[in-house]
C-alpha cells in the first residue's frame, strides 16, 4: 500500500516535470524513489552532469579569453564582474528600498532610525578618512614609478630630439648653401632636389625614432596601477555609502512624510492664530486663504508617496507587463483575424498580401511609427482620461503607464501578431474533415461549429503560435524600449551604454543575461500551456 | 529697462498675494513634474535641485528621468510626456524658429557656462604636433587653435577624402563650437542650405551628428577624427587613450552659454507660479554648485560628483566625473590643468536667460545656414525675446532675495537682457548681441547679411 | 415498401475533361430494420456510398430517398459511424456523446443528458471509460465510444463505414457481437460498408457487392438466410454459411481478375496486388486485416479464434 503511494507520487512529480518541460531531473526523481539506480545514475551523468560540465567549461573560456579580448572603449568582463554588477543593482535597489521605507517611518521608529544611521555615517567617515589617506598614498606610488620608469625614456627621448634638430639645422644650412649654389650657376638644380628629398626622408627617420619612444612613454602611462585602482574602489564604495547615509538622513528628519506633515500642521496653527487675530478685513481674507491653502497642502503630504528611482527590479516588471499588453493584443488580433483567414478563403486572399508586406518590417520602424499613432490619441497624456484611469488602478498603477509604454507594446503586438495569426489560419484551415463531417452530421450551427470543433481543434496550433509570438515580443521589447525611452530592460541596457563608467559593460552583459532567463520562463510557460490544451499528446522542443 | 520692470512686475503680480509674504510657498498649479536630461555632467543643477531637496522646498515632487538623445527629450517635452528638460541652448530657439521640430519652447534659466571640448584622435594630434613643433611638449601651450589641423586636412581634401568629424546635435552648441574653431583656422565646416540639411555643403571636412557616448568609441574605430562634445566624453577619451582634447569651448569663446532649462510655452503660461518654483529651485542648486571657501574653492563638486554618478543620473566613473567638474581638465595624461571655471554653474551672473546669448545662437545658425534667408535685427532680439523670459528668472530670484537664499550682488537686476560686448573668442572678433549682422559680417566664412546690414 | 431507397444515382469527381466517375448508377433499397452488408474493395468508393448515403455528399444524378423523402444533407435521422472513430479528441468520452445528444435533443435537461448519454455508453460496456480522452483509449474502445455517440443520437438508419476495419481481430468479433446484440435488441435500419466477406455473412441479412471503380456500381445482393442468432463456433461448420462464403468471395475474385484486364491499359485502377489474396484467403478463414500480404498465409489459412 505504502508502495502504491508512493508510486503515485512518483508518478505525478514525472508527470509535472514532463509538462513544465523539465525533463532532466526525471532520473533524479526515479532515483530517489529507488527505480533502477544504474541507469538513472547513467542518465544523470550523460544529460546532466555534462551539460553542466559543458557550460563550466564555457564559463571558463569565458574567464581566460575575456580580459584579452578588449579596445580602448572597454574590455570584456568577466563572470566575476558581471556577478559584481548583479550585486551592485541589488544593492542601489535596497537602497531605494532603505529610502522608502525612511520617507514613511514615524514617531520613535524614525528617530531611532536617525541615531543608527548618524552613527553608521560617522564610523564610515572615520574609515573614509583612513582609506583617503591609502589612497593618496598609492596615487603618490603611482607618480614615483611613473616617473621612475619615464624619466630614463623622457631623457632618452629629449637625446634623440635635440640629435634630430641639431641634424636638421644642418640640412637646412646644407640645402641653403646647394641653393645658393644653384643660384651662381656652380651646380645643377638637381642637387638641390635631391637634397631636399634627402631632407625629408631623414627628418621622417627622426620623427619614427621620436615616437618609438614616445609609444613606450604613452604605454607605461596606459598601464593600469591595480593598487591604486583597488584603492579607487575601496574610496568610492565607503563614500557611495555615505552619500547614501546622508540622504538617509534627509528622509528621516526634514523629508520625511510624517516630518514634513507636523510642520505642516504647525504652520497651519500659526495662520489660524493670524486670521483670529486679523485687524483688517484684507487681512482676514488673505489669512483664510493661506488656512484653506495650508489644509490643502496638509492632505497632499499625507498622501504623498516615495518617488523610487527605477531599479532593475522596476524595470523588469515593468518590461513583463508591457510584455504582456503587447502579446495579448496580438492575441486579440491575430486568433479572430486567423480564424477568419482559415474559414474563409476569401478573407485569406485579401490578408495574405498584407501580411506578407508588414511581417518582415523591422520593429524600429514600427516603433517609430506608433510614436506618432500613439501621440495623436493622447495629445495632453498627463491629464488623459485613459492614463489616468489606468494609474489610479492598484498594482499596475505604480508603474507608471504612459504613452512610451503603450507606443512599445503596439511595436510588440505589431511584431508579435504575425506568427500567432499564420498559425491559427493554418490550424483552421488544416482542421481533421472528419471532424468537419462530425459537425455537418450533427448539423452543428456555426458558432457550435467554431467554438465546439474548429478553436478546439486548432488549438495546439495557436498555442504554438502564440508561444513564438511571446518570444519574438520579448525580443521586439528590448529594442523598442532602448529606442523609445520607455523605462524596462531596454532602457536599462540603452542608459548603461550611456553611462560608459567601468562597470556599464558587466551591466550590459548582466541584462543580458536577465532577459535571457526571463526569456526562458516565458516560453516555458507558454510551453506549459500549449501541453494543457494539446490533446494530442504533442512534444515540447527547445 | 522700464518695460522690462513692468513685466517683472505682472509676473509677480500673476503670483498672487503670497509674493508679497516672505518666505511663503508659491502657489503652485502643478506639483508632480518630470523632467528630462542627458546624461552629461551639465545636467547638474537639475539632478541636485532635487537631490538636495531644493524642488522639495518649493512644494515640488520632481521625477529626473535620462533621455536617450536630445531628439526624443525634445519630442518628450512638446508632447508633454515631460514638463521641462536640461536642453541644448540651440534647441529652444530652433524649434521656437521652426529648424527642426517647430515648438514655441522658452526658456527662464541657463544651466551652464562652458563644459565643452575638441578632442582629436592620436593620429591626428600627432600630425598635428608634426606641423606645429610647439605642441610637441607635454603640457602645450594653450588656446590650440585649428591651423595646425589645416594642412592636415587639405591633404586630405586633395586625397579625395573629407576629414570626418562629430558633434552631438545640428543646433548643439558643440556644433557651432566646433565649427567656430575650425573657421577660425580658415577650414570650411560646411553649409547647411535648403536641400543639404546635414551640413555639408562646401566644406572642407564632413561634421555629422554622433550620440555623446557614442564619440570615444567612433574615435577609436576611425568613423571620426575629432569631436566636440560634453562631459565626461573628453575626459573618457584621455583615461582610456583614444584621443587628446585639444581644446575646451573656454578657449573658443570664454564663458559662453552651454545649456538651459527649457519648457513649452503652454506650459508656462498655464503653469506660471510653478515655473517660478521650479526656477528659484534651479538658482539656488547653481548656488549650491559653485559655492566656494574662503580660498575660492568649489565646495560642493565632490558631492555633486559622487550624485551625478549613480547610475539613474549620470552614471559614468565619479573619478572621471572629478576631473572636470572639481575644476581640473586633462588634456594628456600628462597635461592635467587647473580650470576653475570649465563648469560655471552659477557665478559671472551666468544663469539669467541673457537675450544676447540667444542672439548670437540665432547669428550662428544663419552664419551656417541653417536660417534659410537673411533677416533684419529685429528679428533677431525679438525672437530672442520670445524664448528668453528673464521676468520669471527676476521673479524667482526676487523671492529668493527675500528668503536670504542668495545675495543681491548676484543676480543683474537692472539689465536689459544683453550682455556687455566682449571680444574674448579664439579667432578675437567682438561680439554685440546688439547688432547681430554686424557680427554676423565679421566672419570670413559663412553666410554674410550684407544687404541688411546696408539698409540699417 | 423500401425503407431507404438509392434511385439510380451517379457521382463523379473532377472537371468535365478529366472526371473521374466514382459511382454509376447504383439502386438499392432497403427495408426497414434490415441488415445490409455492402461488400467492396478499397478504393471501389465505398466510402462514397455511404457520404452519399449520409447526405454528406450529393448525387450528380438521381436521388436517395427515405421514408420516400429525397435526403439532402445530413441529418441526426442517419446516423454515421465513420471508419476512424471520428471522436473529437479534446473531449471526454461522456463529452462527445453528449455534443451529439444535444444536437439531437436539445431540450433535454442536465440530468436526462446525463442519463441518456450514461444509458447509451453502459449499452457499449464502456461505463468506465466515461470521463476519459480518445488519446487515452484503444481502438476498440474508440469504435465502441463511436458507436455509442451513433446511437445515442437514435437514428432511423445507422450507417456503418467499415466500422471494424481499423481493429485487431479479437476485438473485432467482440464488437461485431456487440453490434449484433444492439442491433437485435433495438431494432433499426443498418447499412454497413465492409471488406470482410465473414463479417458480412455473419452479420447481415443482405449482402451487397459493390464492383471495382472505376463507375463502380451496386450488383444483385446475396440474401443470407442463415437463422439468427448466429453463433461463430458453429457457423463455421454451416454448409449454408460456407457456400454463401465462397459464392461471394468467387464473386469478388472475378470482379477483381475483370477489372485487372480492364484496367491493363488503364493507369486508374492501379490496385495494389495484395488485394486479391486478402479475398482468396476468406473462404478458409476470418481476414485479420485488410491488407495481408503473406501468400503462404493466404493460401493456408489458419482458424485463429472460432472453431
Amino acid at each position: 500500500m505504502a508502495e502504491k503511494t508512493a508510486d503515485a507520487i512518483k508518478y505525478k512529480i514525472l508527470k509535472f516535470l514532463d509538462v513544465t518541460g523539465f525533463t532532466v531531473f526525471d532520473p533524479m526523481v526515479r532515483l530517489a524513489f529507488g527505480e533502477d539506480p544504474k541507469k538513472q545514475v547513467e542518465s544523470i551523468l550523460k544529460f546532466f552532469v555534462t551539460p553542466i560540465l559543458f557550460i563550466l567549461a564555457c564559463t571558463w573560456l569565458w574567464w581566460t579569453v575575456a580580459p584579452n579580448h578588449k579596445t580602448k572603449s572597454g574590455e570584456v568582463p568577466t563572470p566575476d564582474v558581471v556577478w559584481q554588477s548583479a550585486v551592485i543593482n541589488n544593492t542601489f535597489s535596497e537602497r531605494e528600498k532603505a529610502k522608502e521605507s525612511d520617507f514613511l517611518l514615524v514617531g520613535e521608529e524614525r528617530e531611532q532610525a536617525l541615531a543608527e544611521v548618524e552613527a553608521r555615517i560617522e564610523a564610515q567617515s572615520e574609515i573614509l578618512t583612513e582609506l583617503n589617506a591609502k589612497l593618496k598614498e598609492q596615487e603618490e606610488a603611482y607618480t614615483a614609478q611613473l616617473d621612475e620608469r619615464i624619466s630614463p625614456l623622457q631623457a632618452e627621448l629629449d637625446v634623440i630630439k635635440g640629435e634630430n634638430k641639431i641634424s636638421a639645422d644642418e640640412r637646412k644650412a646644407s640645402i641653403e648653401a646647394i641653393a645658393k649654389e644653384v643660384e651662381t650657376g656652380e651646380t645643377g638644380s638637381e642637387f638641390l632636389i635631391a637634397a631636399i628629398r634627402e631632407d625629408g626622408e631623414a627628418k621622417d627617420l627622426g620623427r619614427d625614432a621620436e615616437s618609438i619612444v614616445k609609444d613606450q612613454i604613452e604605454a607605461i602611462r596606459s598601464e593600469k596601477f591595480k593598487p591604486l585602482e583597488v584603492a579607487r574602489l575601496d574610496v568610492n564604495a565607503v563614500a557611495d555609502d555615505i552619500q547614501f547615509l546622508k540622504k538617509r538622513v534627509d528622509f528621516l528628519s526634514d523629508a520625511n512624510r510624517s516630518v514634513k506633515v507636523v510642520v505642516a500642521k504647525e504652520k497651519l496653527e500659526e495662520t489660524k492664530a493670524n486670521l483670529a487675530g486679523a485687524e483688517s478685513s484684507k487681512k482676514a481674507v488673505l489669512e483664510a486663504k493661506k488656512v484653506v491653502r495650508g489644509e490643502e497642502s496638509i492632505e497632499r503630504l499625507e498622501g504623498q508617496q516615495y518617488a523610487s528611482a527605477m531599479t532593475v527590479y522596476l524595470q523588469i516588471q515593468r518590461s513583463l507587463f508591457t510584455v504582456f499588453v503587447g502579446f495579448f493584443m496580438a492575441a486579440f488580433i491575430a486568433i479572430p483575424v486567423g480564424v477568419l483567414c482559415g474559414l474563409n478563403r476569401i478573407a485569406m486572399a485579401c490578408l495574405t498580401p498584407i501580411i506578407s508586406v508588414f511581417k518582415p518590417v523591422s520593429p524600429v520602424v514600427w516603433l517609430l511609427i506608433f510614436q506618432i499613432i500613439v501621440g495623436a490619441f493622447f495629445p495632453d497624456p498627463e491629464s488623459h482620461p485613459f492614463f489616468l484611469f489606468f494609474n489610479s488602478l492598484p498594482l499596475i498603477g505604480g508603474l507608471g503607464i504612459n504613452p512610451a509604454l503603450v507606443f512599445s507594446a503596439c511595436t510588440v503586438a505589431m511584431c508579435a501578431v504575425w506568427p500567432a495569426l499564420v498559425n491559427t489560419a493554418l490550424g483552421v484551415s488544416s482542421i481533421d474533415k472528419d471532424h468537419i463531417n462530425v459537425a455537418r452530421v450533427l448539423k452543428l450551427g456555426f458558432w457550435d461549429r467554431l467554438t465546439k470543433i474548429i478553436i478546439p481543434s486548432a488549438l495546439p496550433l495557436v498555442f504554438a503560435g502564440l508561444r513564438i509570438s511571446l518570444g519574438v515580443g520579448w525580443m521586439v521589447l528590448i529594442a523598442a524600449e532602448a529606442l523609445s525611452s520607455s523605462d524596462g530592460l531596454g532602457k536599462f541596457v540603452w542608459d548603461e551604454y550611456q553611462n560608459g563608467s567601468s562597470f556599464s559593460f558587466a551591466n550590459i552583459l548582466y541584462a543580458c543575461f536577465v532577459v535571457g532567463i526571463i526569456g526562458f520562463l516565458l516560453d516555458r510557460m507558454m510551453i506549459v500551456l500549449q501541453r494543457f490544451v494539446s490533446f494530442d499528446g504533442g512534444g515540447t522542443s527547445l | 529697462m522700464k518695460t522690462l520692470f513692468t513685466r517683472v512686475a505682472t509676473v509677480v503680480g500673476l503670483a498672487g498675494l503670497t509674493s508679497l509674504v516672505q518666505a511663503e510657498m508659491l502657489d503652485v498649479e502643478k506639483d508632480e513634474l518630470k523632467f528630462g536630461f542627458i546624461k552629461l555632467t551639465d545636467c547638474a543643477p537639475i539632478v541636485i535641485a532635487k537631490e538636495k531637496g531644493f524642488f522639495e522646498e518649493e512644494g515640488l515632487q520632481v521625477e529626473v528621468i535620462a533621455q536617450p538623445n536630445w531628439k526624443q527629450l525634445l519630442d518628450n517635452v512638446i508632447n508633454g510626456e515631460l514638463d521641462g528638460a536640461h536642453m541644448l541652448s540651440g534647441q529652444p530657439i530652433a524649434a521656437t524658429i521652426g529648424f527642426g521640430t517647430k515648438a514655441h519652447i522658452v526658456t527662464s534659466y541657463t544651466l551652464d557656462l562652458n563644459g565643452n571640448g575638441i578632442t582629436v584622435s592620436n593620429d591626428i594630434w600627432k600630425q598635428m604636433q608634426e606641423n606645429d613643433p610647439a605642441l610637441d611638449t607635454d603640457a602645450p601651450a594653450h588656446p590650440i587653435t585649428a591651423d595646425s589641423l589645416k594642412p592636415i586636412v587639405e591633404e586630405a581634401k586633395d586625397a579625395g577624402k573629407l576629414l570626418p568629424m562629430g558633434m552631438v546635435f545640428p543646433v548643439s552648441t558643440h556644433n557651432y563650437e566646433i565649427r567656430y574653431w575650425l573657421a577660425a583656422a580658415g577650414i570650411h565646416p560646411g553649409m547647411y542650405t535648403s536641400t543639404d540639411i546635414k551640413g555639408f555643403t562646401g566644406g572642407d571636412i564632413e561634421l555629422s551628428t554622433t550620440p555623446p557616448p557614442q564619440m570615444p568609441s567612433t574615435l577609436e574605430s576611425g568613423k571620426n577624427v575629432a569631436y566636440c562634445v560634453g562631459e565626461p566624453w573628453n575626459q573618457q577619451a584621455v583615461a582610456k587613450g583614444i584621443g587628446v582634447p585639444v581644446t575646451t569651448n573656454y578657449d573658443i569663446w570664454k564663458n559662453n552659454p552651454e545649456k538651459v532649462f527649457g519648457v513649452t510655452k503652454k506650459w508656462a503660461d498655464e503653469n506660471p507660479n510653478t515655473h517660478i518654483a521650479v526656477t528659484k529651485a534651479l538658482i539656488r542648486a547653481g548656488k549650491w554648485l559653485d559655492a566656494t571657501d574662503a580660498d575660492g574653492n568649489l565646495v560642493n563638486r565632490e558631492e555633486a560628483c559622487r550624485i551625478l554618478s549613480q547610475k539613474n543620473y549620470v552614471g559614468a566613473d565619479y573619478d572621471v566625473l572629478k576631473n572636470s567638474m572639481t575644476g581640473f581638465f586633462y588634456f594628456q595624461k600628462s597635461d592635467k590643468r587647473a580650470m576653475p571655471d570649465f563648469n560655471v554653474f552659477f557665478k559671472y551672473q551666468s544663469t539669467y536667460p541673457w537675450y544676447s546669448d540667444g542672439i548670437w545662437f540665432l547669428t550662428q545658425m544663419r552664419r551656417w545656414g541653417q536660417i534659410t534667408e537673411p533677416k533684419p535685427a529685429e528679428w533677431y532680439h525679438e525672437t530672442a525675446k520670445e524664448v528668453y523670459l528673464p521676468e520669471v528668472y527676476l521673479a524667482a530670484a526676487k523671492h529668493l532675495l527675500e528668503e536670504g537664499h542668495i545675495e543681491k550682488g548676484d543676480i543683474p537686476w537692472d539689465t536689459d537682457g544683453y550682455k556687455p560686448a566682449t571680444d574674448e573668442f579664439i579667432d578675437g572678433i567682438a561680439y554685440d548681441g546688439r547688432d547681430p549682422i554686424g557680427y554676423l559680417n565679421s566672419h570670413e566664412i559663412g553666410n554674410k547679411d550684407f544687404l541688411q546690414a546696408a539698409a540699417e | 415498401m423500401a425503407f431507404l431507397e438509392i434511385d439510380n444515382a451517379s457521382i463523379g469527381f473532377g472537371p468535365h475533361d478529366n472526371r473521374y466517375e466514382v459511382l454509376t448508377d447504383i439502386n438499392l433499397s432497403v427495408v426497414e430494420n434490415e441488415f445490409i452488408a455492402v461488400v467492396g474493395f478499397s478504393g471501389a468508393g465505398k466510402s462514397t456510398l455511404i457520404s452519399l448515403l449520409a447526405g454528406l455528399l450529393k448525387p450528380d444524378k438521381g436521388e436517395i430517398r427515405i421514408h420516400g423523402e429525397v435526403v439532402k444533407e445530413p441529418s441526426p435521422r442517419l446516423g454515421i459511424m465513420f471508419q476512424n472513430y471520428s471522436l473529437l479528441p479534446w473531449l471526454t468520452v461522456f463529452e462527445n456523446v453528449a455534443l451529439a445528444v444535444q444536437q439531437v435533443f436539445p431540450k433535454y435537461t442536465k440530468s436526462e443528458l446525463k442519463e441518456h448519454v450514461e444509458k447509451y455508453v453502459a449499452m457499449v460496456k464502456l461505463s468506465p471509460a466515461l470521463g476519459k480522452k480518445p488519446s487515452e483509449l484503444s481502438g476498440g474502445m474508440r469504435q465502441r465510444a463511436s458507436l455509442a455517440r451513433t446511437l445515442a443520437m437514435q437514428p432511423e438508419i445507422l450507417l456503418l463505414d467499415e466500422p471494424l476495419s481499423a481493429l485487431d481481430a479479437l476485438t473485432r468479433a467482440e464488437i461485431q457481437d456487440e453490434i449484433i446484440n444492439i442491433w437485435e435488441n433495438d431494432k433499426r435500419t443498418i447499412v454497413m460498408i465492409t471488406n470482410d466477406v465473414d463479417e458480412a455473412v455473419l452479420m447481415a441479412d443482405q449482402i451487397v457487392p459493390l464492383t471495382m471503380g472505376p463507375s463502380a456500381t451496386l450488383d444483385e445482393p446475396f440474401p443470407v438466410n442463415l437463422e439468427r442468432p448466429r453463433n461463430r463456433t458453429t457457423l463455421n461448420t454451416n454448409p449454408e454459411f460456407r457456400r454463401l462464403r465462397n459464392d461471394i468471395s468467387k464473386y469478388m475474385v472475378t470482379l477483381n481478375e475483370e477489372t485487372k484486364a480492364l484496367s491493363s491499359h488503364q493507369s486508374v485502377a492501379d490496385l495494389p496486388e495484395i488485394m486479391p489474396l486478402d479475398f482468396t484467403s476468406l473462404p478458409a478463414g476470418p481476414a485479420r486485416g485488410r491488407r495481408r500480404p503473406a501468400v503462404s498465409q493466404a493460401f493456408n489459412p489458419k482458424v485463429t479464434f472460432f472453431k
